[in-house]
């Protein structure tokens, strides 16, 4: 953990409850949190990104901080210069690079309208390209954009190697690790103070476990996102990240359904603030991979060295 | 904006666990497990004297306990590794678990210097077995209406009643027995711990075959049977706090999700990179990467002198939830009737008629869930 973690989380807190626009994120500097210090940056760790962007979720802050913070650690790790403004990733690409140009779109890209740049994996390898004028708004269930990006021999800046999927992975498993968090406790608060057969719902024994179990997918996403930044911080996290955002997929079949059922009514309006929280839990499910995309990496890792390889490979992981 | 219930930090490894791995490894490689993967799943429940014998002579029993008492004076660290190790290769560790686990420790928190001379040597040597008296036939997961006393007489103590469920009591030397012994008391107050020895007259042990015919569990009488002033562990009328400590800490080991992992290894032998399974094998191994990750930071925790029993609730329930599913989400994968043919289906079957009980011992889940509900400030 970062020395400078308790401060950091004290002033996300404060900012975020004020519901922020881009440019304060930006004035306070969180876009630049993982990049070294000796590049400008805030030089934190997984650890502490993990953290701000729990925050972020259990806000839930309708901003692109994750994608941003990703971005820029990209572009300062291949030393290529950031952009002047907004720069995102993109899970999915179509189309080709030829002669240093890239003719295809760009598909659900978070933000994408108005970005100046996007990090792409392109032919197995990222590449910056600039932002798109031709533009395809598209939107998550929670209203946030997903717009697809269309170029056209637009010119690339090659980045190296990398993988897109398992960092805007791990950004959807921070963030539904807050939201998830939120939802219990929105569900706590709600069931301690609705009286229904004279007395609170919180008293009767089939809502307890169902939000003992709620609390029990929160608590099983917050330590496989954390166990995932520990090993991204050593540089390697293929195998953590997979299992992080495949558990929290899972938790958020769950988890989503049990919030609800439990608000009743209630938490189906517009008025009440657990949607905010849910339909992006729903979103993020299918972002930077889904259960079966998951599944399928993890499952080809889990049997490459046969079944006892697979406690070899997890111990070797847990002990680094 | 309120926070996370239950946040664990992430868990990190403390010095020594590669070289703690590496030895009991070796000592795997030295006492291979069984050969039939019946016998190494849910191996906690399997008992083999002689591998318990060999264990101890290895140093790997009573690991945390003062050398004076045959104990090894590890890091609790550095037991947690063995454990997982252990259960996760299927090494039958059923007859000293307890004691080493539970009995052991408690000893160690509440008894005697005389009790703790007589019995923790040879339960760190693998030769002395215990197991615990709490359930009886009208006190299940109500563990506070029990009626079993232990009644005041010269000398010492008379004992009457019956326990019930008790795993192992055939196997064992001891057992550590919650015994009302203040005449009309009720619920939890009133009850003492008593560790009484399995051979003295008016103890009768019969078996309670389970429903896949093996022997595991059993009924205990108690007829007149005189134990001394000694016998008594810890505070007279505080046994009720002593045995809810006792529960808090066995519930987050990694006996509460590995039950099942043999089911999984053999699996991958045999299916290999078939990509019908990949989904399955995946599923699974994210759940358990995360309950191992969750064990693991529950059990630094309680190392650390703090006491996580809410998140060792957790553990435990999503760990048997686990376990209990494995079999059922390998069971819709495989195309195969359970005809008894060939290991993986052997032991599939095996495991679908064992595994209800993972979610009843220790601790059934709705108790567990209420434990949780609790800690969340609902009840």
């Amino acid at each position: 953990m970062s020395e400078m973690r308790p401060q950091l989380l004290e002033t996300t807190t404060m900012l975020f409850a004020g519901m922020p626009d881009w440019d304060a994120l930006v004035t306070a500097g969180f876009p630049l949190l993982l990049v070294p210090s000796a590049g400008g940056g805030f030089g934190g760790d997984w650890g502490d990104a993990f953290a701000v962007l729990r925050l972020a979720g259990a806000q839930p802050l309708a901003q692109p901080l994750g994608e941003a913070m990703v971005a820029a650690l990209l572009l300062a790790s291949a030393g290529v210069a950031p952009p002047a403004g907004r720069a995102t990733i993109a899970a999915h690409a179509v189309g080709s690079i030829d002669g240093g140009r890239f003719t295809g779109s760009l598909g659900a890209v978070p933000w994408g309208q108005g970005a100046a740049a996007v990090v792409a994996m392109i032919d197995g390898g990222l590449v910056l390209l600039p932002g798109s004028d031709a533009v395809t708004p598209g939107g998550s269930p929670a209203g946030e954009a997903r717009d697809t990006l269309a170029y056209d021999a637009a010119p690339v800046v090659p980045l190296g190697g990398g993988d897109i999927m398992q960092l805007g992975g791990f950004l959807r498993v921070a963030l539904a690790s807050g939201a998830l968090d939120a939802a219990l406790g929105l569900a706590i608060s709600h069931c301690n103070g609705r009286i229904q057969f004279g007395k609170p719902l919180s008293k009767l024994q089939a809502v307890q476990q169902a939000l003992a179990v709620l609390a029990s997918e929160a608590a099983a996403v917050a330590m496989a996102g954390a166990a995932a930044a520990r090993a991204l911080d050593f540089g390697d996290a293929g195998f953590e990240i997979a299992a992080a955002k495949l558990r929290t997929n899972i938790a958020i079949e769950r988890g989503v359904a049990i919030a609800h059922q439990v608000h009743g009514a209630i938490g189906f309006t517009q008025d009440y603030p657990l949607h905010p929280l849910t339909r992006r839990l729903m979103g993020w499910r299918s972002e930077f991979g889904g259960d079966a995309f998951w599944a399928d990496r993890l499952g080809r890792m889990a049997v490459a060295n046969g079944g006892a390889g697979l406690w070899a490979e997890m111990t070797a992981r847990g002990d680094r | 904006m309120t926070i996370s219930a239950f946040a664990l930090p992430p868990y990190a490894p403390p010095l020594g666990t590669a070289a703690v791995r590496a030895e009991i490894r070796a000592f795997l490689a030295a006492n291979p497990p069984p050969a039939d993967p019946v016998r190494r799943a849910n191996c906690w429940a399997v008992a083999d004297d002689d591998y318990s014998r060999a264990l101890g002579a290895a140093g790997f029993l009573g690991m945390l306990w003062p050398k004076r008492y045959g104990g090894h004076e590890r890091a609790p660290m550095e037991r947690y590794v063995v454990l997982e190790e252990l259960l996760a290769a299927g090494a039958p560790v059923g007859a000293h678990w307890i004691a080493d686990r539970q009995t052991g420790p408690l000893l160690l928190r509440y008894g005697t210097e005389v009790q703790r001379q007589k019995y923790l040597p040879g339960m760190a040597a693998g030769t002395i077995f215990a197991c615990i008296g709490l359930s009886e036939p009208g006190a299940g997961s109500d563990l506070a209406s029990l009626r079993s006393r232990a009644e005041k007489v010269d000398g010492g103590w008379c004992i009457n009643g019956q326990k019930l469920w008790t795993s192992g009591a055939h196997r064992a030397h001891a057992m550590l027995a919650l015994l009302r012994s203040e005449p009309g008391s009720e619920r939890g107050a009133g009850l003492s711990q008593f560790l009484i020895d399995m051979n003295t007259p008016g103890v009768t042990v019969r078996p309670v075959v389970n429903l896949t015919g093996d022997h595991d569990f059993n009924e205990v009488f108690f007829d007149d049977v005189m134990v001394s002033d000694d016998a008594m562990v810890g505070a007279r009328g505080n046994g009720w706090a002593q045995v809810t400590a006792e529960l808090a800490l066995e519930r987050s080991g990694p006996e509460r999700y590995l039950s099942s992992h043999a089911l999984l290894a053999l699996l991958i032998d045999a299916v290999g990179d078939d990509h019908r399974f990949r989904g399955p094998i995946g599923r699974l191994t994210a759940e358990m990467w995360t309950l191992r990750q969750m064990s693991m930071a529950t059990a630094a925790k309680l190392a650390g002198g703090e006491d996580p029993s809410v998140e060792a609730a957790i553990v435990k329930d999503l760990g048997n939830d686990f376990e209990q599913r494995l079999p059922q989400l390998i069971q819709a994968a495989l195309d195969s009737d359970l005809d008894g043919s060939g290991d993986l289906v052997r032991l599939l079957a095996h495991l679908l008629q064992v595994s209800p009980s993972f979610s009843l011992r220790g601790g059934t889940r709705e108790i567990l869930r209420g434990i949780i509900a609790r800690g969340l400030g609902l009840r």
